[in-house]
């Protein structure tokens, strides 16, 4: 008895020895790209370090950059500004998202293409589709004026990316473009687990075709909803290059991103730039937090 | 089992491989007693650099430079070296450097001292502008290699259609081009980049200048805040207002050649370069530009081009054997022969004097004759080690009060406000 336990213990400890071994060089990798960069942040934060000014010896000053962020009110404009053009750009993403997954989701030909097709703004890198957005919104040859002008919406051509208001619309436009059809897939994946006979019992006992989006197709697919919500909120709160490409943070459009580059790259400020980043990461880390609550334990079934 | 003996042996075999791959570089060198240097500048001044470069190579046989060449955007190759800097990288050794960089970088103890390193002759015969800016306390920290300053270029076309004279003000332009517009094409007085960017900084900074202003004084303190400044800030907005393409604010270099070449617009200001580039294939305006100075502007005496350029600077984590060798490469770079041939080339104003009334140059490109003139009434953008902070406020509050986001007055006293807060 005690002889094969003993064995079962070896056992059990020659392969957790073995998991370890093959996972060292993952981890190992992990630390290096993730955990070091993220705790080296966290360190230079806690510190005056301006590089044009070596001569200060780049002393610890505890928390001080994190109570300058309170204010310093250009921080707090850029915090404001990311706040809004998450909310209502994650907004419009879903709201798109979700019409054209239901559309994509009834049989129809050319299916695989569309779907297909679909990706393709997603698939541009942002900043090659910001630099086309921003010649789309030019004042002189812009398409967006074009259209506009021959709908009769506009009697003029306008610099819409001179504004504060049309900065923050033609961004939006320019995300919601870019990153809707990520939500659609997403969602046509989650409505493709529906199985079909629920909705045939549904309609067998009379339920109308907005009683079985509320109750057979909403509730099945609220958990990949809530993970396609949870990685757009994160690229959205994060969003550098589209702003750096179309406004570079002129008319109000400095996001908190934006923000801690420059503070980082321009000023050569990595005390306080990287305060604001470990400020983004603690942000982004609530938001996951909070996402993760919404959806149970249910993260780990999908 | 056999086969798996022979995948391990393979694949222990393909390991060593690359293992031994790590060391094989070096030992392709050849043992010869040169020093290889590596040289980093932006792909706008490539070919001709290149050119340089190679007969530098072919002159001797002590140094040898290899070439890294970047994108041509300052932004993109500040951050390259920051990078490389911060971190005390010894890959690069000698760096094509925007000049309003020289101060910060200086400061943060990332460039070697020239002035024991190199013939103190070779800057002598140079320009004096861009010798104080590559100048730190007395010491040279940089090598002046090619300047470079804005002229208007105006519609040659129209002025003769119009029968006037070149105006020689701001006001004399904006009278201009009330008259000027619907003539051959002509859609907009003006033009010229006013977007949040560097470039604003260098169209506002004129402004002020030829305004008879002034960003700091002689110590260094901000005198932003002034009479004259807030004229020529008023005097900008009136051209975003009612001369320019609507888009002007949202406009850097590239977009306002666009609407230039394009025939749109009586004149625009820009870089000296454009004389060439924007008279080739595809411009509906060749052979109708002219180019004159600055307009001066109404409280003003003089007009002052904002003078930009690139300076060539050792990295100073480098050993002292790979110093010497870089320096006796950039003091070849900055000789006057070489400054010649290398304007032949690529008609990047050089930084030695002499060149500009070289009989071969004045045949080559006529236009230096005046152009000498305007790089020596030239200034320099504010020498700090706070540059980019300067920068980035003259950017975003001169931007919000040509947008109309901030009264002209206001947005002048918010700026005054925050470079004294620099000073601090």
């Amino acid at each position: 008895m005690s002889k094969r336990k003993k064995a079962r213990g070896s056992l059990e400890k020659t392969e957790t020895r073995d998991a370890w071994i093959m996972m060292t060089p993952a981890l190992i990798c992990l630390g290096v790209v993730a955990v070091y960069p993220i705790l080296r942040t966290f360190w230079l934060s806690l510190h005056e370090m301006v590089l044009t000014d070596p001569l200060s010896g780049y002393p610890f000053i505890g928390l001080s950059n994190y109570a300058k962020i309170f204010q310093d009110s250009r921080a707090l404009d850029a915090i404001l500004f990311t706040l809004k053009f998450t909310v209502v750009t994650v907004f419009f993403e879903l709201l798109l998202g979700f019409a054209s997954a239901l559309v994509m989701n009834q049989g129809f030909r050319a299916k695989g293409l569309v779907r297909a097709a679909i990706l393709i703004p997603w698939a541009i890198p942002t900043s090659v589709s910001a630099m086309m957005w921003k010649f789309i919104y030019n004042d002189q040859y812009g398409l967006f004026n074009d259209v506009l002008y021959r709908l009769g919406v506009i009697d003029s051509y306008k610099a819409w990316l001179s504004t504060a208001d049309g900065s923050f619309m033609a961004l939006v436009i320019t995300d919601v473009w870019k990153t809707a059809p990520y939500m659609a897939l997403l969602i046509l994946a989650g409505l493709q687990m529906v199985p079909d006979e629920m909705y045939e019992a549904a309609k067998i006992d009379g339920a109308n075709v907005f009683q079985r989006f509320r109750y057979v197709t909403l509730p099945t697919v609220k958990t990949t909803v809530l993970v396609a919500l949870l990685f757009r909120t994160l690229d959205a709160f994060r969003v550098f290059d589209l702003i750096s490409v179309m406004t570079g943070g002129a008319n109000g459009t400095e996001s908190i991103s934006v923000y801690a580059y420059n503070n980082l790259m321009k000023f050569l400020d990595f005390g306080y730039g990287s305060s604001l980043a470990v400020l983004i990461f603690a942000v982004v880390f609530v938001i996951s937090l909070i996402y993760m609550k919404l959806m149970g334990n249910r993260l780990t079934e999908i | 089992m056999a086969t798996k003996h022979w995948k391990q042996a393979a694949s222990l075999l393909s390991a060593g491989a690359m293992a031994a791959s790590l060391f094989a570089v070096p030992l392709t060198v050849k043992a010869d007693d040169a020093v290889t240097i590596s040289f980093s500048f932006d792909q706008g001044v490539g070919e001709a650099t290149q050119q340089m470069v190679d007969a530098y190579n072919e002159s001797q046989d002590k140094v040898r430079v290899e070439t890294v060449i970047l994108p041509q955007d300052a932004n993109t190759v500040h951050d390259d070296f920051v990078n490389k800097l911060a971190s005390g990288d010894t890959s690069v050794d000698v760096m094509g450097l925007d000049v309003t960089y020289i101060s910060e970088f200086g400061s943060a103890g990332w460039l070697a001292d020239l002035t024991d390193l190199v013939d103190p002759s070779l800057t002598e015969g140079m320009l004096t502008g861009p010798v104080e800016g590559a100048t730190i306390d007395g010491k040279l920290v940089a090598m002046p290699w090619f300047t470079n300053s804005s002229v208007l270029f105006y519609r040659s076309d129209v002025l003769e259609e119009l029968g006037a004279e070149v105006p020689t003000t701001w006001e004399g332009w904006m009278e201009l081009a009330d008259k000027a517009v619907g003539v051959n094409g002509v859609e907009y007085g003006a033009d010229f980049q006013a977007a949040q960017s560097e470039a604003l900084v260098c169209n506002w900074v004129e402004h002020v200048w030829s305004n008879g202003g002034d960003i700091l004084d002689a110590d260094g303190n901000p005198v932003v805040n002034s009479e004259n400044n807030i004229e020529a800030t008023e005097l900008m907005k009136k051209l975003v207002d009612e001369y320019a393409p609507e888009g002007v604010t949202t406009y850097t270099e590239t977009e306002s050649e666009q609407v230039f070449k394009e025939g749109k617009c009586l004149f625009i200001r820009d870089w000296s370069g454009f004389w060439s580039s924007g008279q080739d294939e595809g411009s509906k305006v060749t052979g109708k530009i002219a180019a004159t100075k600055l307009p001066v502007g109404p409280s003003g005496t003089e007009s002052h081009t904002c003078l930009g350029g690139l300076d060539l600077v050792i990295n100073n984590n480098i050993d002292d054997e790979h110093k010497a060798a870089a320096a006796d490469f950039i003091s070849y770079m900055a000789s006057p022969e070489t400054q010649k041939e290398m304007t032949l080339i690529s008609s990047q104003p050089p930084v030695v004097e002499s060149v500009y009334t070289d009989p071969e140059i004045l045949e080559a490109i006529p236009f230096y004759e005046e152009f000498v003139d305007i790089i020596a009434t030239g200034k320099s953008r504010p020498l700090s080690p706070q540059y980019a902070k300067l920068s980035d406020a003259i950017q975003r509050n001169i931007h919000q009060a040509l947008t109309g986001e901030a009264e002209v007055a206001a947005a002048i006293e918010t700026l005054q406000g925050e470079l004294e807060e620099l000073n601090k």
